[in-house]
């Protein structure tokens, strides 16, 4: 019988204890506040996946989180920090709220699928360009750079949606609904679209490139130790451009497949601030994007749960985020044990 | 038409101007402490949340602007200490800790704010308000922009030439500048490395707490989640411009506040342009300024490492 | 005449990870004597010393100065004491003035006083006969004037004993004169200096007393006077015996004659630019035949670095051209370089020349990863990184747990030796060596060299820049020396003679 490497396991099990501690943390606020907290978890565990609903619900909302964590761990394992992934999201998710309607009727329906999902990527890669320049041409920091940027997008869709792409014929700002067989479709025999699969595809195909491929090998380097990569000969400012252009299309694709499957149209003022979650999602899975499915589903199903009781115990969504930021903080100060 | 060019738009530029760089600047000067002893401090703009909402909180709760203040200023050192203890003792990744502190102050905000006042949006009445500095105030234009202004505008710009002179003419200031730029030299000198660095972070929290309290209590006298929008990491961007000086900072910090005054002018003005498309140019500037401005040499040399001594164990 | 004992360090033992660095040591200082601490690399001086600074602390022992026992738990205890230590590398900061390098940790009041350091610094100038501009910043300054700013940093503080860590390695022969002449100064003056060395000739020249270290033990102490007596050569011989115990036989050097008249490698008035933007090296011309060993040397190791990477493509020429087998590679990429068969062996192994945090077998390819077999269409083959990785620990000699280890588990000699062996194992038609075998222990030094002759004896050009005098001898065909950027004297090794090298590092001829 092999011997299990108790070493390797020591990175999952600190993750683990991050999210317990948080969540007993988040425990203690609420009894601050005068809630009850065994009351609200055994609630959110029974909305979220006790009932069909919930967990339909759960799954189908892990689609955008891999998507974007699939960008994140491509451009986290060079180094790269693209804090900015939801000025990318919107840009793909406007783009394709916008173009999806002239599409459909244009274009057969597999095709219109692809175009309409490239037309994200593209928006998303578009709108990192600039900060991956930046950095790679002036070391500009990527994390501002791309902070700023994602600011200026959610003014700019907002602006968009409220004036040239906005439909008239409804009284919201918002982009012509997408008729449901323009949707995505859905995996055979459910009611979960294939963004999933989309999803699981992109998590896998990333962690093979970085674990794999020349590329995620030259990533990996540059992470580890940029002096020695750029010593090597490795052309560090064309990585880091792939890197970044790798990590916003794929955060364009989400946005692609929030409009087509779930929303079925753009509307301003709208973001559901998947960054927020899946930041501290991707380091807690240390980078491994296998990691990242188990996790994705577990803050998928905080968020869903969440909703559910926030109606019924009066604690605001909003605590899912309080939950997340803890999480974080708890692995950060776990990392202290990995030394 | 020509009222647009008229005095009291001026003025009300400059007044604007001034008021909008205060929380910037505040939270730029802790923030030029921190950087140059060596610490990155992402976690600027949560503290600058927390310190509008909890001010806001206590001072809606307890009728008290004072104790709003106090509440800003305990939430920031305590935001701070916790950073530093991360990043200091446990020399956990910064980047990862700010990241963290912002997401979990920010959403702790908004989170309590919903707890405490619902979906109401509460303003806090007696606060903002001026204080006119008697003879100054009487210049003509000018006058009233720059010395009619908030008691928190006079402190914060009153702390740029303190804060340069503790910089470049006291002990601490040079302990400072010696553990950022080469923290093994300075421990062997036998200055504390961690602690100076506990002092800037603290230093940093604590006026990014003040900032984002006087947007709350001095400017706008109320709070919503996403008010601070970005000014935490424009104060990062104004520090770096600043290349860590104190002064040069203030310079810093008065562009942007110039130009988030204009983005409000135009609107005011009634230039017809959406809100939304004014509200998108404070950022694209950020991005133009760093193009033009940033000499990407001097960068405090231990920036982001965390310090121990014979890590090299040489 | 016995002088007032100051230090006695009894019973020291310190650990890292897996290394005993001192085991049951004993040392002492008396007042006003040059006590030399003397041993190899990895013998455990530094870091005898580094316990006595308050760098480290040990895990047994004791400390006793002025006769009571004492801890130093930080370096500020350690100047408490009069203490100071002058490090290998320096620890003066190089964004502030000398004067502010010196107040720091002794600003002596919330207020800096200028004014008052400043006569402070005069007085000591005056008293030691060190002069240096105050308010100079010190990342303007020489190595030579670094190092007298530190050693000015200690009388500052008003120690009584200066710890200083191979100070000469980074000086020309001329200022070491110097430093020992002020080393002199000082003791008669009272004060007291351990040097740490390894070198066995400046041990000699200048001490009272010297300890030898060897493998983290003391080995032996012997006095001045005893030396004296036996004279220079058994001196040596003893000192040599208890140092390293069994030394191979240097063999005869034996480098390969040259094959061919046309130049591999040829560099035509290059200059190129220094990290400040400065003119950094110019005038460079010469060229490298194949089967040659060209070996380089100099006082400036950030003009040997330059010119390594000049050659190796990590510096672009300002001026001038390089010619690679007659095709100018002027404008040619790192990568393209090494694909025509240039290799380049950093002097900086652990920050440029490997990923600590990575496997052996990953650090293998870091170069050659886009080559098959270790990678085909951008995916790379991890069973023939693995075999091949194997294949270089075997053939030279790596000691390391397997290819999966990480780089950080590796000794300084073993993680050289993986470096050249990647280097080598593209069969390169070139090679630069800068500092191969710096701070490495006598037998891997003698590995390294045979590797190298070997090479050449096939036919490749090797570009040996080094310090190591002996090493340049013993290895190069030709002889060159890099002075002020440029090369002065470029000869065959059967017309140079150690004493025209070492004038010519100075500059006279």
């Amino acid at each position: 019988m092999k011997n299990i490497n108790l070493n390797a396991l020591k990175p999952a099990a600190l993750s683990i204890v991050s999210i317990l501690f948080s969540l007993i943390t988040g425990g203690i606020i609420l009894l601050i506040i005068g809630k009850d907290p065994l009351h609200y978890f055994s609630l959110l565990f029974a909305r979220g996946l006790g009932t069909s609903l919930g967990v339909t619900e759960t799954i189908i909302k892990m689609a955008p989180l891999m998507i974007i964590s699939a960008g994140l761990l491509s451009c986290f394992s060079a180094g790269l920090w693209n804090i900015g992934v939801e000025g990318q999201f919107l840009i793909g998710a406007m783009l394709t709220g916008w173009a999806a309607p002239m599409l459909s009727a244009a274009l057969p329906y597999p095709i219109y699928l692809i175009a309409v999902l490239l037309l994200g990527i593209t928006g998303g890669m578009v709108w990192i360009l600039i900060p991956a320049v930046l950095k790679a041409r002036a070391d500009l920091n990527e994390i501002i750079t791309t902070l700023m940027m994602s600011w200026v997008a959610i003014n700019l869709v907002t602006w968009l949606v409220k004036g040239p792409i906005n439909d008239l014929a409804t009284v919201p700002a918002q982009t012509k609904l997408i008729p449901l067989i323009y949707r995505m479709p859905p995996i055979p025999f459910t009611r979960i679209h294939i963004g999933l699969i989309i999803g699981l595809i992109s998590l896998l195909a990333t962690h093979w490139m970085i674990k794999r491929t020349t590329l995620g090998y030259q990533f990996r380097v540059m992470l580890a130790n940029k002096k020695a990569a750029r010593h090597a000969g490795m052309n560090v400012a064309r990585l880091t451009v792939y890197g970044l252009l790798i990590s916003g299309g794929f955060a364009g694709l989400a946005g692609a497949c929030d409009v087509l499957a779930i929303k079925g149209l753009f509307q301003g003022n709208w973001n559901p601030q998947y960054g927020m979650t899946a930041i501290p999602l991707v380091f807690l899975a240390r980078l491994n994007g296998w990691a990242v499915i188990p996790l994705s589903f577990f803050f998928s199903f905080l968020a869903v749960g969440g909703e559910f009781v926030a109606r019924d115990l009066d604690v605001p969504a909003f605590f899912v985020h309080v939950l997340e930021g803890m999480t974080l903080l708890f692995f950060a100060a776990s990392e202290y044990f990995e030394k | 038409m020509n009222d647009i060019f008229g005095s009291a738009l001026i003025a009300a530029i400059i007044a604007s101007t001034i008021r909008g760089t205060t929380p910037i600047l505040l939270a730029a000067l802790g923030e030029t402490y921190a950087e140059r002893s060596g610490l990155l401090n992402l976690g600027i703009e949560g503290m600058m949340v927390a310190g509008a909402f909890s001010s806001f909180a206590v001072a809606l709760n307890l009728n008290s602007l004072f104790y709003g203040f106090l509440s800003a200023a305990v939430v920031g050192l305590t935001l701070g200490l916790v950073f530093g203890i991360l990043t200091i003792t446990l020399r956990v990744n910064q980047i990862v800790v700010g990241l963290g502190l912002t997401i979990f102050a920010h959403s702790m905000s908004s989170f309590l704010h919903r707890v405490i006042f619902g979906n109401q949006f509460p303003i806090l009445f007696g606060a903002g308000g001026t204080n006119e500095i008697p003879v100054l105030a009487r210049i003509p234009i000018i006058g009233q922009a720059i010395f009619n202004q908030h008691w928190m505008v006079y402190l914060t710009f009153a702390m740029v030439p303190v804060l340069y002179g503790l910089m470049y003419k006291t002990r601490f200031g040079l302990r400072v500048r010696a553990v950022g730029e080469t923290p093994l030299a300075a421990d062997a000198a036998g200055v504390n490395v961690n602690r100076i660095r506990y002092y800037t972070i603290l230093l940093g929290g604590l006026t990014a707490s003040l900032g984002g309290a006087f947007m709350a209590l001095g400017d706008l006298a109320f709070f919503v989640p996403d008010m601070i929008m970005g000014r935490g990491y424009i104060a990062i961007v104004v520090v770096m411009l600043g290349q860590w000086n104190p002064f040069k900072v203030c310079w810093g910090g008065l562009l942007f506040g110039f130009a988030l005054a204009l983005t409000s002018a135009m609107q005011v003005a009634g230039i017809n342009i959406s809100p939304d498309f004014i509200l998108m140019l404070p950022y694209l500037f950020v991005i133009v300024a760093l193009l033009l401005f940033t000499r990407s040499t001097n960068l405090p040399s231990s920036l982001c490492v965390p310090y121990k001594r014979g890590a090299d164990g040489k | 005449m016995k002088n007032k004992l100051l230090i006695k360090m009894i019973g020291i033992t310190k650990s890292f990870t897996g290394v005993v660095a001192n085991d049951d040591v004993d040392f002492d200082l008396h007042a006003a004597e040059i006590h030399s601490l003397l041993g190899e690399n990895g013998a455990g001086k530094t870091t005898l010393m580094n316990i006595l600074a308050g760098m480290y602390q040990p895990d047994k022992g004791t400390i006793i100065a002025g006769a009571q026992t004492v801890q130093i738990r930080s370096p500020r205890d350690s100047l408490k004491l009069g203490i100071g230590m002058v490090y290998q590398h320096f620890t003066l900061i190089p964004n502030l003035t000398v004067l502010e390098n010196l107040m720091l940790g002794f600003e002596g009041g919330l207020f800096l006083d200028l004014k008052k350091a400043e006569r402070k610094l005069n007085q000591i100038s005056v008293a030691y006969g060190l002069s240096i501009d105050p308010h100079r910043m010190i990342r303007e300054l020489s190595v030579a004037e670094r190092q007298r700013t530190e050693i000015l940093k200690i009388l500052y503080h008003d120690s009584d004993v200066l710890i200083l860590d191979e100070p000469a390695s980074v000086l020309a022969p001329v200022e070491a004169e110097a430093l020992y002449h002020t080393l002199t100064l000082l003791r008669d003056a009272g004060k007291s200096v351990i040097l740490i060395t390894h070198n066995l000739n400046e041990a000699l020249a200048v001490s009272d007393r010297i300890t030898i270290m060897k493998s983290g033990r003391k080995a032996a102490e012997l006095s001045g006077g005893m030396l004296a007596a036996m004279g220079a050569s058994a001196a040596s011989d003893k000192i040599l015996g208890l140092m390293f115990g069994a030394i191979p036989a240097t063999a005869p050097p034996e480098v390969a004659p040259v094959l061919e008249d046309d130049p591999l490698l040829e560099l035509k008035d290059v200059a190129v630019l220094n990290d400040r933007g400065q003119i950094g090296l110019k005038h460079i011309s010469f060229g490298i035949r194949k089967g040659e060993i060209v070996g380089i040397t100099g006082v400036s190791g950030e003009d040997q670095r330059l010119l390594a990477e000049i050659i190796g493509g990590q510096k672009r020429a300002s001026a001038g051209s390089l010619l690679y087998c007659g095709r100018d590679i002027t404008r040619l990429d790192i990568a393209s370089r090494f694909e025509l068969g240039i290799s380049h062996i950093t002097a900086d192994r652990i920050n440029e020349g490997c990923v600590l945090d990575m496997a052996l077998s990953e650090n293998s390819i870091l170069q050659s990863y886009y080559r098959p077999p270790f990678s085909r269409y951008g995916i790379l083959n991890q069973s023939r990184i693995k075999s091949f990785t194997d294949d270089l620990i075997r053939r030279f000699g790596i000691r390391a747990i397997g290819p999966d280890a990480p780089v950080r588990t590796l000794s300084g000699g073993n993680i050289q030796k993986l470096l050249l062996a990647r280097g080598l194992s593209g069969r390169p038609g070139l090679i630069i060596c800068n500092s191969p075998t710096y701070g490495l222990d006598a037998k891997t030094v003698r590995f390294i060299q045979d590797l190298l002759k070997e090479e050449s004896r096939r036919g490749t050009a090797v570009l040996l820049i080094t310090a190591d005098l002996d090493e340049l001898f013993s290895c190069s065909n030709r002889i060159g020396v890099l002075f002020n950027g440029e090369i002065v004297g470029l000869m065959d090794r059967c017309h140079v003679t150690a004493e025209k090298v070492a004038k010519l590092m100075l500059g006279l001829s």
